[in-house]
């Protein structure tokens, strides 16, 4: 019941990071920073507008591995991989 | 693939669609709060002679007479406009205009007319045109150059 809670908890605790990562990325670069991170340019693009355009749907990819391999871990942790 | 990657997988397309609908919902939010722009007046104007042309970037707007029916024709639809006709005084008689054919189109009757009937004579005039909570304003004075 502990090791199902700390399961779950873990779980939980991985999600709202994405879930944060997410926000940041989409809303923090993409629409609220986006004069400010216009200062600066990445591949010839401004980077606030690179983000809004590219870089927040690179993240959303890099997320859904990251949380892969990191439940991943936590299910051997656990002993209840696949 | 494990239950993880496609749980991933699975949602992400949602979040992405949910941000999409949050940062449209958040931009036309900020496009609604009131703006206020500048026209400003190409060249001399001539309303009696419809050469009075005034600009914002791309955004121009012509005034107009004909026959007492001041008339204002944008390149962008407008919701509301409003004229002024300013006196020596510097009080104001105030037209709230009609829409005429489409949101293009605009027309009150005006006293302007009336009010520079000869060669020389100029009446200055204030204009407020609102666009989805952007307000373009304008002070410009019409002079009748030939009649």
């Amino acid at each position: 019941m502990g090791s199902n809670q700390s399961y779950w908890q873990k779980n939980l605790r991985l999600i709202m990071i994405c879930l944060l990562i997410w926000f940041i990325v989409s809303f923090g670069f993409g629409l609220l920073l986006v004069e400010p991170l216009n200062n600066f340019s990445l591949g010839g693009y401004k980077l606030g507008f690179w983000f809004a355009q590219q870089g927040s749907i690179y993240t959303f990819v890099a997320l859904i591995f990251w949380y892969s391999s990191k439940m991943n871990k936590l299910d051997k942790e656990h002993g209840v991989e696949e | 693939m494990n239950k993880h990657t496609k749980l991933a997988i699975l949602i992400a397309p949602l979040l992405l669609i949910a941000g999409y609908i949050a940062s449209d919902y958040y931009l036309e939010h900020q496009a609604a709060q009131d703006k206020v722009f500048y026209l400003n007046q190409q060249n001399n104007c001539d309303v009696l002679a419809d050469k009075c042309v005034l600009e914002s970037g791309e955004f121009l707007i012509s005034v107009s007479d004909r026959q007492g029916t001041t008339q204002i024709n944008a390149t962008f639809p407008l919701d509301t406009v409003v004229l002024m006709l300013v006196n020596d005084d510097n009080s104001q008689q105030i037209y709230q205009l009609a829409m005429a054919d489409s949101p293009y189109y605009w027309q009150a009757k005006t006293d302007l007319r009336e009010s520079i009937p000869r060669a020389g004579d100029s009446r200055k005039l204030r204009l407020v045109a609102k666009i989805k909570g952007g307000s373009y304003i304008s002070e410009f004075v019409s002079t009748t150059i030939s009649r």
